[in-house]
């Protein structure tokens, strides 16, 4: 045994990681349906659907306005924070054309350009990036 | 009697199997990437491994949010390549070993570790990459494959020391089917990357060098590593690496490594490849 076994002390950690969202429990109640809406675009025939009108395609799913918003809006840091998942939200962002570096860029406030230059010199050093408390 | 003979750990970043699949491999950018593998081409030709143990994590393919299993072994015949949402890849199906598959699920079950089943299962990038950076391009796979998925992505994952301890478990399950086979057991996924949220992007190369050193010799410090450092040091899906201390587990109290590979980046992933026998 090498966790916590309090699962308190467990998930109160993972706020202690600076632009991270971990996919907890809480997160995955809440983005449910979000989750399974972005999953059934991995469907050829809900992809065109889903095409041809966006706002009628998510009439279908029982997502909050909120997560409507960032949907239509592909505010992918908003949809982490609404529950979302990066490996479900990857079908809304592939259905769109976009690789995981252009979507994944649009989350640090950076151009493509740059967030690929950064990658191709090394990626994103943890230096500073480990902990808020400790600011290590 | 059947014998785990090998573990190979790899990343199974999805881009590796749009470049192979558009030949674009050798390029600039993907060429120092696939050199890396072409040691481990010749030796998996010179191995013939029968049938490969092969561990990944599922990216909401063939499991949604309905169903998460902690540990999957798949016992279908046949696993189709999945459509992750542009078709699925052009490569083969992958074949998989019923009989042993289900003798590994009913030992481990009695060995306490309380497997899912799966009977009929499409396999993603996860799976399907390994596949051809081992063995390239191919008319079918050159081997039966025992699909072993995990769940790293709704937390909590299983513990690195849980992983282990499957591992080991496994290599008593192999040890125990009567028929002569040529086991592998392959880890994969990783090294460091995020995808997600502000911090995304982040490479730790210095830890992920530690990790696989940590795989070598008779060291069993790894399986100790909580999930938080996973997540501070190598990104937040990093964590995948566990699925590695699965194949680690299987080798035994000792190994020796035949090969080793590191390149960054590639997409927003470091690339980490090694391979491993048993020298117990």
């Amino acid at each position: 045994m090498n966790q916590p076994r309090d699962i308190h002390q467990y998930l109160a950690e993972f706020e202690d990681i600076p632009g991270t969202r971990v996919f907890t429990a809480k997160r995955a109640r809440q983005g449910y349906h979000l989750n399974q809406f972005a999953m059934s675009l991995m469907k050829p025939e809900n992809r065109e659907r889903w095409k041809a009108d966006e706002k009628a395609y998510l009439e279908e799913w029982p997502l909050t306005d909120d997560q409507k918003t960032a949907v239509l809006a592909r505010d992918y840091n908003r949809l982490l924070d609404l529950g979302g998942n990066i490996y479900f939200l990857s079908k809304v962002f592939s259905t769109d054309g976009l690789s995981f570096v252009q979507a994944v860029s649009t989350m640090t406030g950076v151009s493509v350009e740059e967030y690929q230059a950064m990658m191709n010199a090394g990626g994103r050093s943890p230096e500073g990036l480990r902990s808020k408390k400790e600011g290590r | 009697m059947a014998r785990i003979t090998a573990g190979v750990g790899s990343s199974h970043v999805p881009l590796l199997g749009v470049a192979h699949d558009l030949g674009k491999d050798r390029d600039a950018y993907f060429g120092p990437i696939f050199a890396g593998y072409d040691w481990t081409r010749k030796w998996e030709k010179a191995e013939k491994p029968d049938v490969v143990l092969l561990v990944y994590n599922d990216h909401a393919s063939a499991f949604d949010m309905k169903i998460i299993p902690t540990f999957a072994i798949g016992c279908a015949e046949r696993f189709k390549p999945a459509d992750e949402g542009w078709g699925p890849r052009k490569v083969p199906d992958v074949i998989g070993h019923p009989d042993l598959a289900w003798h590994i699920a009913q030992s481990l079950i009695l060995d306490e570790f309380d497997m899912t089943i799966i009977n009929e299962m499409d396999v993603d990038h996860g799976l399907t990459v390994p596949l051809s950076m081992m063995f390239g391009a191919v008319e079918q796979w050159p081997c039966k494959v025992i699909p072993l998925a995990v769940n790293v992505v709704t937390y909590p994952p299983p513990s690195g020391n849980r992983c282990w301890a499957l591992g080991e478990a496994i290599a008593r399950a192999v040890a125990s089917f009567p028929e002569d086979l040529n086991v592998q057991i392959w880890g994969t996924g990783g090294m460091s990357h995020q995808l997600q949220g502000p911090r995304a992007g982040l490479i730790n190369r210095e830890w992920d060098n530690m990790f696989l050193d940590g795989l070598v010799g008779d060291t069993d410090r790894l399986r100790h590593i909580p999930h938080i450092e996973y997540l501070r040091e190598t990104g937040s899906e990093g964590i995948e690496m566990v699925m590695w201390l699965i194949m680690r587990g299987a080798l035994g109290k000792t190994t020796r490594a035949l090969h080793r590979h590191y390149h960054v980046p590639c997409s927003n992933t470091a690339i980490g490849h090694i391979v491993l026998e048993p020298a117990d």
